[in-house]
């Protein structure tokens, strides 16, 4: 019922046209899901194009990856009991590190009322050493096989992405690409005015200059005989004179040993004559290896041969940069950009087209304002109109939504994608913009405040900007629990938490809790267990003071604790929150928690590795709101 | 039994008729000399099982077996490369580290048969695509691989089909996985009967119900259920009619469940499942909560109708027993393509690889167990699972017959394949390999309008499995192993003229890395003129030292040059770079490490003029410069992380060995042997890394 409304309402705002058209599609193809233009390697230029305008005219940018694989074993994930906002960093930029992104989807968007317009792009990724200079994207990625099994039932066509997947530099590798490759163009080098010359200078200069004019009136000489000239004297030309040809044009090639011969030639050039153009040509390590000049008929001809180098670098840094161009584009547009689960998948887009992720939070937070200023996590919205417990997908958190509000949302993509394409990849960023437009108009609609501003959608949303929530539940929902835990929003310290391993695999909770009760005085109180994984749970005190209470009785043998003595003894082993803020900073990644825990307590590293405000004072662990705060640098 | 259909013979002295339509193709492509000239089967889980039998008795009557495997990556970071300095046991590091971190995703297996009424070789080349997919639910949490970029660009390169290998491979479970899972299986069901009887205790204690929502769903349901017992049990006779006059409820369809009257329940949320748990166990002692998989291993839910406890107690069993032998089933389908490998180990064949050591690795690791610390272990481990390998670059390299045959091409295996089996590349033959000594292969293709047959290229798993059996046959003949002689029963193995040959193994690419897989122990290249010539130095580890850190324009020949001007002009041997970032310096005397050693640290603490002037300063320069002898090496090596930079991972490994030298000190603490143990054994204890960040801020 509801769905046909929703068309019908969606057919009045469509003008007659639209709506015939609309009908016929929706005849023809009845379950097919909205276009999206999938981008490869041979449509890239172009599309880049289209988008680049469309970014421009937008309201925002929705971005969505797909990713090779996300948290190796369950513990790995940010779990939102488990995490403060520093360890769920140290998490996400573990995965970011490891794996590959061979999707990724933009959707510039705009809205007005409650209609959308947008313009969905799926990009086909993969890190190939496109330029042959030893800096691929990435030397080598991690898969889950889950996921990729997950991306094949979907029927992603890895051959296409492997074999036409864009490639891309980062920011730092291209500048570390650009060092190995050298400059291409002459022009970029920086003339400095004439110092003075010495002697060996001044050899240097006479020396070249009679080569060149030398050079230069052989290539008159040719013009003015311009008789046809065979192979065989065209090479012995080459060798007698050194003439060469770039292009159609005649060139020569002069030796240079370093920096200070190459801006004297430079210097020289532009005095001797006009239609000379001089390029660098780079040694291996980047370093000037040569000039090479070459001779213009004409101002115009010149001219030409400036905008023909111009291209041709040009299409070099697109080779390079190449899916970054996209990076780039989103990024110097400063518009805002709208994704589900930010941490995750801008630690991605950080690691891989920014700069290798910084060890410490904070430091990562400011490098990625300067790239992207407004950010926009739809699951910090999602939480800010009430407490969602499964809605750690965007699929989910849709379909919640769906439940629980009516808002009719008319998304309109003008641009069709062609039909023989596969189209149902990268849907996932259109969900994700119409949560978002939802989102947008409930809150606008119950803080009064934002009303007032019914225009400006990004200003009225500043107050949500920039601010992360991680998603606690990723791929596969963890086997139903009786979820004491989400029922209400509260705040442990996590001094107040204990981490505890080496009972048997796989204990339920229940169980485990039932094991500890009576065995000390501190569980005489109420606490909670909650396991992290099947190797380790974690106990919650929530009177202050008692798990350091628990913690000393065990550290000390549990003396006069006969029934938790046993449990020691069985192999039962404890630690405060400082041994799992050490796994996760120091990257300690076992597959169980209980190894890297204990990993952690046998290397008792010293303070240096450790960030200075990781250190020793006690953070809140947000009871099932944990979240990052941009705005709190 | 399948009809093998000969389609085409694959040497130029030997060819046989197309016999039906089908095979048109491949008669017409055999005079070209196009090099895809062997069909190889591809097999996914899709056509596995009938391949599966098919191979078995191929094996069985096999003479011997060529393997080889393609992966989605060799090295995690540049350095892991094997270079002239790696000693035996740090190419075995570097070979577990390979091995344990990327995935093999094609197998190809290719059994061959002397057909003496032919006087040919039969040969059976097959792809398998293997991919690890997880397939129990009760095994390790998360399956993840590395892919090497290159790698996967060099598979593109050949057309390597990734769809099938993701969409379509052949899962796997090693021994000991599988060990695991089946040890985890059991323990699990343990769990599951004392679950259920703590469920019992705790009865009192159910959720209570908070929403009026639930309140209501559970107050129809109890109604539901109860109508529904009450009409079995007043009208035994009929349950079909009763169920006709109450068709409103639909979802109460009474089926029958081993025996016994039951209704399934579906289209129920967990949450309402939980609810109806709760009904039963309040008010229906009479009825049982069953979880089952059905048919299509689909899970389902039933309540079912029991006469008394004692059914209920059957019942309980009869379902739990279900569950196990599902799952048991489950767990011998997912050992999926272990088969194969168990059937190569259990025939006792006699194997073929081509530069085979990472393929050997590959295998263990994949489909027996994790890889040993020591190399040692490794052999006698693989010598039980495949007591017979022959490494067919070994054997071009090993004999002189051969070797003069080869002169001096590449032993790798496509151009090796061209030099000595031309008669299947139909090239002119050479004329130094006579027409008569040529061996015959023949490949059978059994469907040839199946489209699981295709004309194999290079480096796909199958091709290259039957190139190194040709190749192989081949240089046997040339050895004069008289093939007619060998039954299968007695099969190669046994063959005198082989002997020298078993189990000697190239350990990676670079020369005289060999080991004998019988004693693990690393076996001298048998040199000739030629090699004894390109042969420069020997390597003395004990004279080496690792440097790393040092400035990114110091080149190899500042590095020669400063330390000559120290140690004297024949002092310094070799320079080798690892990377960009580290290099290898061996010194002529075994003395010199330490005093090199020495040397820089007095340097780097004294921090006057003449330590600036001193010719190591440029060396020195940046105070990031590290150096370290050659067991520090090994210990680099074995880490499990892999930085890029050489450099990077040195730094990650000695933040791990500060932790352990502390850790070490603390447990020697006041015994008097510490000292004493340094004394003696140098070489095996940790070497304190001279670091120059450190010393230069004191």
């Amino acid at each position: 019922m509801r769905a046909r409304l929703l068309q019908k309402r969606r057919l009045c705002t469509l003008n007659h046209q639209q709506q015939q058209q609309q009908q016929q599609q929706q005849q023809q193809k009845p379950c097919r899901r909205r276009p999206v233009t999938q981008v490869t390697k041979p449509n890239f230029a172009q599309s880049l194009q289209t988008l680049k305008a469309q970014i421009a005219s937008a309201d925002y940018i929705a971005v969505s990856t797909c990713k090779t694989g996300s948290f190796a074993s369950p513990w790995r994930r940010v779990l939102p009991f488990l995490d403060t906002a520093d360890t769920a960093y140290f998490k996400s930029k573990h995965a970011a590190e490891r794996f590959q992104v061979l999707q990724f989807a933009v959707c510039p968007f705009t809205v007005s009322e409650s209609k959308v317009a947008a313009h969905p792009y799926n990009f086909h990724l993969f890190p190939r050493d496109e330029l042959n200079v030893g800096i691929p994207p990435s030397y080598s990625f991690s898969c889950q096989t889950s996921y990729l099994t997950n991306m094949a039932r979907e029927g992603f066509d890895f051959n296409s992405c492997i074999y036409d997947g864009i490639s891309y530099l980062s920011r730092v590798q291209e500048t570390f690409a650009k060092n190995r490759l050298g400059k291409p163009l002459g022009g970029i080098y920086p003339m400095k005015s004439s110092s003075t010359h010495s002697v060996a200078d001044s050899l240097f200069l006479e020396r070249i200059k009679s080569r060149v004019r030398n050079w230069m009136n052989a290539c008159k000489d040719k013009k003015e005989s311009e008789g046809p000239e065979d192979g065989l004297v065209r090479s012995l030309r080459k060798l007698i004179l050194g003439v060469e040809l770039h292009g159609s044009r005649p060139c020569m090639i002069i030796d240079v040993c370093n920096e200070r011969q190459v801006q004297l030639v430079l210097e020289m050039l532009s005095k001797f004559s006009s239609d000379l153009v001089p390029l660098v040509i780079p040694g291996k390590g980047g370093e000037p290896q040569a000039v090479r000049v070459v001779l213009a008929s004409s101002e115009e001809d010149k001219n030409l041969l400036e905008r023909e180098l111009q291209d041709v670098e040009d299409e070099e840094i697109r080779k390079i940069r190449g899916f970054r161009e996209v990076i780039d584009a989103i990024s110097s547009s400063q518009k805002p950009i709208v994704a589900f689960d930010c941490l995750h998948e801008f630690t991605f887009i950080h690691s891989k087209f920014v700069a290798p992720l910084p060890h410490c939070r904070n430091d990562f937070m400011c490098s990625l304002r300067m790239v992207f200023p407004h950010i926009l996590d739809v699951n910090h919205l999602l939480k800010e109109i009430g407490p969602l417990k499964k809605a750690g997908n965007v699929p989910a958190a849709f379909a919640h939504l769906k439940r629980r509000f009516f808002i009719p949302i008319d998304m309109e993509i003008p641009h069709q994608a062609p039909d023989d394409e596969s189209d149902s990849h990268g849907h996932r960023v259109l969900l994700t913009v119409n949560l978002f437009a939802k989102l947008s108009s409930i809150l606008k609609t119950t803080h009064a405040d934002l009303a007032d501003f019914p225009d400006k959608n990004a200003e009225s949303l500043e107050r949500y900007m920039n601010i992360f929530t991680p998603s606690s539940i990723g791929l596969q929902e963890q086997p139903e629990e009786e979820n004491v835990w989400m029922n209400e929003t509260a705040r442990v310290s996590t001094e107040d938490l204990v981490f505890i391993w080496g009972f048997k695999h796989g204990m339920p909770a229940e169980q485990l809790k039932s094991c500890l009760c009576g065995t000390h005085d501190v569980f005489s109180e109420y606490f909670d267990v909650r396991l992290a994984d099947k190797s380790c749970a974690i106990l919650v005190f929530w009177k202050p003071g008692l798990a350091k209470i628990l913690l000393d009785a065990m550290d000390s043998g549990s003396v006069g604790c006969d029934s938790l003595r046993e449990l020691v003894s069985e192999g039962l082993k404890a630690s405060g929150y400082e041994a799992y803020k050490r796994v996760c900073s120091l990257g300690l990644w076992e597959t169980d928690l209980a190894d890297s825990l204990d990993r952690s307590l046998t290397e008792q590293l010293q303070e240096c590795n450790m960030d200075a405000d990781c250190g020793k004072k006690a953070m809140e662990v947000y009871w099932s709101s944990d979240s990052i705060n941009l705005d709190e640098l | 039994m399948k009809a093998w259909r000969l389609i085409r013979a694959l040497s130029l002295s030997f060819s046989v008729a197309p016999k039906t339509p089908t095979s048109r193709s491949f008669c017409s492509s055999s005079r070209t000399s196009s090099p895809k000239i062997f069909s190889v089967k591809k097999i996914t889980r899709k056509n596995f099982n009938s391949a599966l039998s098919d191979l078995r008795r191929q094996v069985r009557e096999a003479d011997f077996l060529s393997v080889d495997l393609e992966m989605t990556g060799v090295t995690t970071a540049p350095w892991r490369e094997s270079f002239v300095f790696d000693r035996l046991d740090i190419l075995y590091l570097k070979i577990k580290d390979s091995v344990e971190n990327f995935a093999a995703v094609q197998f190809g297996v290719c059994p061959f048969r002397w057909d003496a009424s032919k006087d040919s070789f039969i040969a059976y080349p097959y792809t398998f695509y293997i991919f690890p997919r997880k397939e129990l639910q009760f095994d390790a949490p998360v399956y993840e691989f590395l892919c090497q970029t290159a790698s996967m660009e060099f598979l593109a390169k050949y057309q390597f089909d990734f769809n099938a290998c993701i969409r379509e491979g052949i899962s796997y479970l090693s021994r000991a996985q599988e060990a695991t899972a089946l040890s985890r299986l059991n323990s699990s069901n343990q769990d599951k009967e004392s679950s259920n009887e703590g469920w019992r205790l705790k009865e009192g204690g159910d959720a209570e119900l908070v929403s009026i929502a639930d309140i209501l769903f559970t107050e129809r349901m109890k109604e539901r259920i109860s109508q529904w017992r009450n009409s079995l049990l007043t009208n035994t006779k009929g349950v079909q009619s009763e169920e006709n006059s109450n068709d409103s409820n639909s979802k109460f369809l009474t089926v029958f469940f081993k025996m016994r009257p039951s209704i399934r329940l579906d289209g129920f949320t967990s949450h309402q499942h939980k609810l109806i748990q709760q009904v039963i166990r309040k008010h229906f002692k009479d009825l049982a909560y069953v979880r089952t998989v059905d048919d299509n291993s689909l899970k389902q839910k039933l309540l079912v109708y029991t006469d008394s406890d004692e059914d209920r107690r059957l019942l309980t069993k009869e379902v739990k027993t279900d569950l196990c032998k599902g799952a048991e089933l489950k767990l011998n389908a997912a050992v999926g393509f272990r088969h194969v490998v168990d059937l190569l180990s259990s025939e006792g064949k006699l194997v073929v690889g081509h530069n085979c050591f990472l393929d050997i690795a590959h295998i263990y690791n994949k489909f027996i167990g994790p890889l040993p610390s020591t190399v040692e272990e490794f052999a006698t481990l693989v010598n039980k699972v495949f007591p017979f390998i022959i490494d067919t670059k070994y054997l071009l390299k090993a004999d002189n017959v051969i070797k003069n045959l080869m002169k001096r091409n590449s032993t790798s295996l496509s151009s090796a394949f061209l030099y000595l089996c031309p008669q299947f590349a139909s090239l002119p033959s050479s004329p130094l390999l006579p027409m008569q000594s040529s061996v015959k292969v023949e490949v059978q293709v059994d469907d040839m309008s199946s489209s699981d047959w295709n004309s194999g290229t290079k480096h796909e798993a199958g091709y290259d499995a039957i190139m190194t059996g040709c190749v192989f046959a081949q240089v046997c003949s040339h050895l004069g192993v008289d093939f007619k002689s060998c039954s299968p029963s007695e099969g190669l193995i046994h063959n005198e003229k082989l002997q020298k040959y078993l189990n000697y193994v190239y350990i990676s690419g670079q020369d005289g890395a060999i080991i004998d897989l019988k004693s693990g122990k690393q076996f001298p290249e048998p040199f000739d003129l030629y090699d004894r010539l390109r042969q420069r130095n020997t390597v003395v580890f004990q004279n080496i030292v690792l440097l790393w850190g040092f400035h990114s324009n110091f080149k190899p020949k500042d590095m020669k040059e400063c330390l000559t001007k120290v140690f004297g002009l024949g002092s310094v041997t070799s320079v080798y770079y690892l990377d960009e970032t580290a290099a290898f310096v061996q010194f002529s005397k075994e003395e010199l490490v330490s005093d090199f050693l020495a040397l820089k640290e007095t340097l780097e603490k004294a921090n006057d003029v003449i330590s600036v002037v001193h010719p190591l300063a440029k060396l020195l320069e940046g105070g990031k410069t590290r150096a370290a002898p050659y067991e520090v090496y090994k210990e680099i090596c074995s880490s499990s992380t892999s930085r890029i930079l050489f450099a990077e991972q040195a730094e990650t490994v000695n933040g791990q060995r500060k932790i352990w030298k502390v850790e070490f000190e603390h447990k020697s603490g006041s015994e008097e042997s510490c000292d004493e143990m340094q004394s003696t054994s140098r070489h095996h204890l940790p070497f304190e890394l001279i670091d120059a960040c450190t010393a230069g801020s004191q």
